[in-house]
Parts: structure tokens; sequence; C-alpha cells
């Protein structure tokens, strides 16, 4: 059922408006190739959760309609499907904020992520064995009440309640948000594991350029609505525009890309004048 | 001083079990909180609806005890159906206040559907349980408890496990608790909300049928009715309106203080205050303690 061009994702052009007024998105045009960690990188209000939610059709619930472009998944059309239609086709995601429920335990909140999937209970104490075989720290804290989980396991508990849905495709928002360091790195290698374990594709957004593009094969940076550079995560982290606006420090303090990609231009033009 | 301590217990029991009652119905009414954010006016109406629909099977369509039971029961899940369909549906994304001005209208309409397919008339309805102390308790422990209070305790209190249990250990209770805790997280995994809804309100119309008909075998099946359940709603505010045990423990404090009040207050007031001491209790909550003894968040509606 794949896309002949090996993508599990396209996306072609997209224009999102919030409330029919507010343009979230301009112009985004992105590939995600099968079983590929893809980074959409960039600032705040940039658009990354918009893009994710336009994928999943979580868009809906907070008034956002896409109103221009396309989106294609697994070969198929996204237009009219519901969030529970997508949870079918393999496409789940881990919304930003980490959303845990809190009253449920740990285990209790896993289990929920099966909830789309027609599972006996041997076969969902199954499953649960191997999700806690990539979240070792949660099988200790099984009985937990969620909500009194630290920020880190409840992360974890999000990513593995989607794993349960047995997707295809996680599309995974700001996984790093208000986490340590240590616990950014072992959350970002448990989704390399089940990247390369179980096949998943992934699509994250993040504004850890950093440590996403670290991980990550391909990566995206959006501005305002607008995909502004891409390239393999290698070149991406080689790149002085990107290393001045995302990884380092300007020497003339902050800046946006847009601006930086004006200068280059206006460069350009003089050097051409003269 | 036997007798007095007697008496008052006597009067404390009988509350609770009458308390028991308020508790079905604010039960209805918190598991639609948790599940759609708003406060379902129109649960009074389907205690209404419910009960007059049971009594009509029963008396118009001389149908078994049971199978009326049961028809009712169908009927309640058709009319959750359709509530999901033609008013939650349509209105998914809206504002909670629209969601709760829908239910004021809906309330309307059941209560109109209700009387215009049974008429207007109070229908009796004989459960078979009378309103007399049950001699054994009577005699042994010189307590005098109506054996329908006891009745409406005993069915109450088993409904409530049952719910309970249900939302502890089924598939759709999980997602039920899911939904109630964060409804984007939950639709994002998943979950079908339209599943949930249906579930909620079909649970709320066979919990508005029990109580109609402990209250019609006491009162009679009457438009009143509608308004009995309304007191549903001090519980609610000294419970928590999100929280099922708030919700059990509301009901039993309402109807024992009502009771109390009445018997060793009311005749300084010329009697009946059961009617609106509750409503007092509540505004003293809400003056105090607005989330309720139990409740997770500030109430923001009603």
């Amino acid at each position: 059922m794949s896309s002949a061009s090996g993508n599990i994702l396209e996306l072609k052009n997209v224009k999102v408006v919030y409330d029919n007024v507010i343009l979230a998105l301009h112009d985004v045009t992105l590939k995600v190739p099968k079983g590929k960690i893809v980074a959409l990188l960039g600032g705040n209000g940039a658009g990354k959760s918009t893009t994710l939610k336009s994928i999943s059709t979580m868009l809906a619930s907070e008034r956002g309609k896409v109103t221009g472009g396309s989106i294609n998944y697994d070969g198929n059309a996204i237009e009219k499907q519901n969030p529970s239609q997508m949870v079918n086709m393999g496409m789940v995601q881990v919304l930003e904020g980490r959303r845990c429920f809190g009253h449920l335990t740990v285990e209790e909140n896993i289990i929920s992520g099966a909830y789309s999937r027609k599972l006996s209970r041997g076969d969902i104490n199954q499953e649960l064995e191997k999700i806690y075989g990539y979240f070792i720290r949660l099988k200790e804290r099984r009985k937990s009440q969620a909500g009194f989980t630290s920020g880190g396991e409840q992360q974890m508990i999000a990513v593995a309640r989607a794993m349960m849905a047995k997707p295809k495709m996680l599309l995974l928002d700001e996984p790093s948000m208000g986490l340590a360091p240590q616990l950014v790195a072992e959350i970002f290698n448990i989704v390399k594991e089940l990247n390369e374990k179980e096949g998943v594709s992934v699509l994250l957004a993040e504004q850890n350029t950093n440590v996403a593009l670290k991980n990550s094969d391909h990566g995206y940076i959006i501005e305002t609505g607008k995909v502004m550079l891409e390239g393999s995560a290698k070149s991406l982290l080689n790149d002085d525009k990107v290393k001045e606006l995302y990884l380092g420090i300007s020497k003339e303090g902050r800046k946006n890309f847009r601006d930086v990609l004006k200068e280059e231009s206006k460069k350009k033009s003089k050097i051409k004048v003269n | 001083m036997a007798d007095q301590l007697l008496f008052f217990i006597e009067v404390v029991v009988g509350g609770l079990l009458a308390g028991t009652m308020y508790s079905l119905v604010a039960l209805g009414f918190v598991l639609i909180f948790k599940a759609s954010a708003t406060f379902n006016f129109s649960q009074g109406a389907m205690v209404f609806f419910a009960v007059l629909a049971f009594v009509g099977f029963m008396q118009d369509f001389n149908v078994p005890f049971v199978l009326a039971f049961f028809l009712a029961v169908g009927l309640m899940v058709i009319v959750g159906l359709c509530t999901e369909r033609l008013v939650l549906r349509p209105l998914m994304n809206q504002s909670e206040d629209t969601l709760l001005m829908a239910t004021i209208g809906l309330g309307y309409v059941l209560e109109g559907l209700a009387q215009a397919m049974w008429g207007v008339e109070v229908r009796r309805l004989d459960l078979g349980i009378k309103d007399f102390p049950i001699p054994w308790i009577a005699d042994n422990l010189k307590l005098f408890i109506s054996a329908i209070d006891l009745t409406a305790g005993i069915v109450a209190f088993g409904m409530i496990i049952g719910l309970s249990l249900l939302f502890k250990y089924t598939k759709m209770g999980l997602g039920l608790r899911a939904v109630a805790d964060d409804a984007g997280a939950a639709s994002s995994i998943g979950i079908p909300l339209k599943h949930i809804m249906l579930l909620v309100w079909s649970a709320a119309g066979v919990v508005a049928l029990v109580a109609g008909m402990m209250w019609g075998a006491r009162a009679g099946v009457q438009f009143a009715l509608v308004d009995l359940a309304l007191k549903a709603l001090p519980v609610l505010i000294i419970g928590g309106f999100s929280s099922i045990p708030g919700a059990i423990i509301g009901g039993l404090l309402i109807g024992a203080v009502e009771k109390v009040l009445e018997v060793y207050i009311g005749p300084f007031f010329g009697g009946a205050i059961e009617g609106w001491a509750p409503y007092v209790l509540a505004i003293f909550f809400l003056l105090y303690r607005p989330e309720g003894l139990f409740g997770e968040k500030i109430i923001r509606r009603v």
C-alpha cells in the first residue's frame, strides 16, 4: 500500500488556517521516507505543531483547516479522515506537553493506546511486555498514578502509549520539552531503537535542534509557516546558517532566518552589480 | 435518652437511604460532565421520560414488568444515540456554553415528547414494595425504616458498585476515564469519542430510569420528577462535579443533612425545609469551597 516513491508521508504546499482567518502555515512541503527519522525544526510559533496536527487530522478539534496543498500518507490522500481513522491507518501523534491521563495508572495509560486494536487480554499483556522492554523505567512504576510520575516518565508514557497502537508512523511533538539533557538523550535513544527495531517512521518537531539533528536522518527548518531550509541531518549540522541561528551564538546578536537569507541575497546581488 | 438517640439514628439512616437516590442521579450528571465537560440540564427530563415510558409500557400495553424495564432501557439507549448523533456531534468543538444551552433544549424536547406519547396525568407505579417500616428491623433493632427506602438504597448502592466496576475493568470504561482526563489526548491515540459519548449518555439514561422508578413508586410518576432530579445540583456542588466518589458521598450527605434539619430545625421555620435546606448548604460550599469536597478543578459553569 505504500506509495511508489518510497515515502510514507508527503506534504505538498500545505496551507493551514485557524478560525477561518489566522494563517498558520503558508507553504509546507516535506517528505518522510519509509523507516527514517525526519526532524522538523523551528522556533516558537513557527508552525511545527500545526504541521503535525494537519497530518494527524487533530486540527479540526482546534478549529484549524487545511485550505491548500495536499497530504499523502501511505498512498492515501488525507482529507476527511478523523484522528481515530488515522490511528487505524497506523499514524499516531504524541501531542506536545505529553498529555498523560493523570488519574490512570502508568499501565492503564499504556494499555489505553491499544484501544483501537481488537486484542485479547493475553495479547495485550504480550504487547505490554514488549513495550516494557523499551521502557524499562515504566515497568518499575506500572502501578503508580501517571499524574505523580516525573516529566521524563510522562514523556515515556506518552510514547509507549502511542506504540501500543502499533503505528507505522509516529509524529512526536517536542519530546524534549522541559526535560533535563540526560533524559532527553534517553528518550531519543528509545525513539531511535523503536525506529530501528520496529521499523517505525518518525516525524519529530523539535526546538532542540542539536539533539534532534543528531538523532535523525533528514531535517527541515521552518519559520513563520514556511520551509526555509532542508537537507540531510549531517549537512544541516554543518551548515553555517543553521549553526549561527540554531546551534551557536551569532556574532551580531539574535536574528531570524528570513533576515539571514535577505542579507545573503543582498550580498549576492551586490556582488553581481559590482 | 435512649429513645431520642434511636430516633436520631432512624432519621439519619432514613436520610442516608434517601440520599443514595440523590447519589444515583448525581452520578448521571457526573458521567456526562466528565465526558463532555458540560452540565446536563436535561438529566431531570431524562428521569421523567424514562420512568414515564416504563410505566406507559406496563399500563398502556400490558407489558410485563421485566420486559417493560428492558424496553425502557433500550429506549434510553436510543435517546443516548440520538443525542450523540443529533446534538453532540454537530456541536463538536463548540464552546461549553453552547453545549450547556443545548442540554436545556434537549430537556424541553424530552419533556414534551414524554407527555405527547404517554399523556400528562400522574400515574401510579407499584413496584410491590410498601412505604412502611420493615417489621423485622422494627422489632429487633427498634428502628423504623421504610421498605422502599431500604430497597432504593440497596438498588442505588448496587448500581454505583456496578458502574464503578464497569469503569475500572472494561475497555469501554478505560476509554471513558481516558476521555474524562484528556479528551484531546484520548482522540490522538484513536479512542473514538462518539462511542464514549454514546456509552455515557446511555449509562446516564439507565441511571435516570432507575432513579425515576424509585421516586415514582413513592410520589407517583409525574412532572415534578424533573425538578426533584435537580436536587442533584447541591449534591454536585458539595461533592464536586467531576468526582464519582464525590457524587456518592455528596448524595448521602445531602440526604442525611436534609432529614436531620427537617426534623430538628424544621419546626422553627414551620416545616418543609428539606426542599431548600440543601441549596443553602450548597451556597455555603460555593462561598468557601467552590471545588467541592472531591472536585478536581474549580467549577466554571452553572
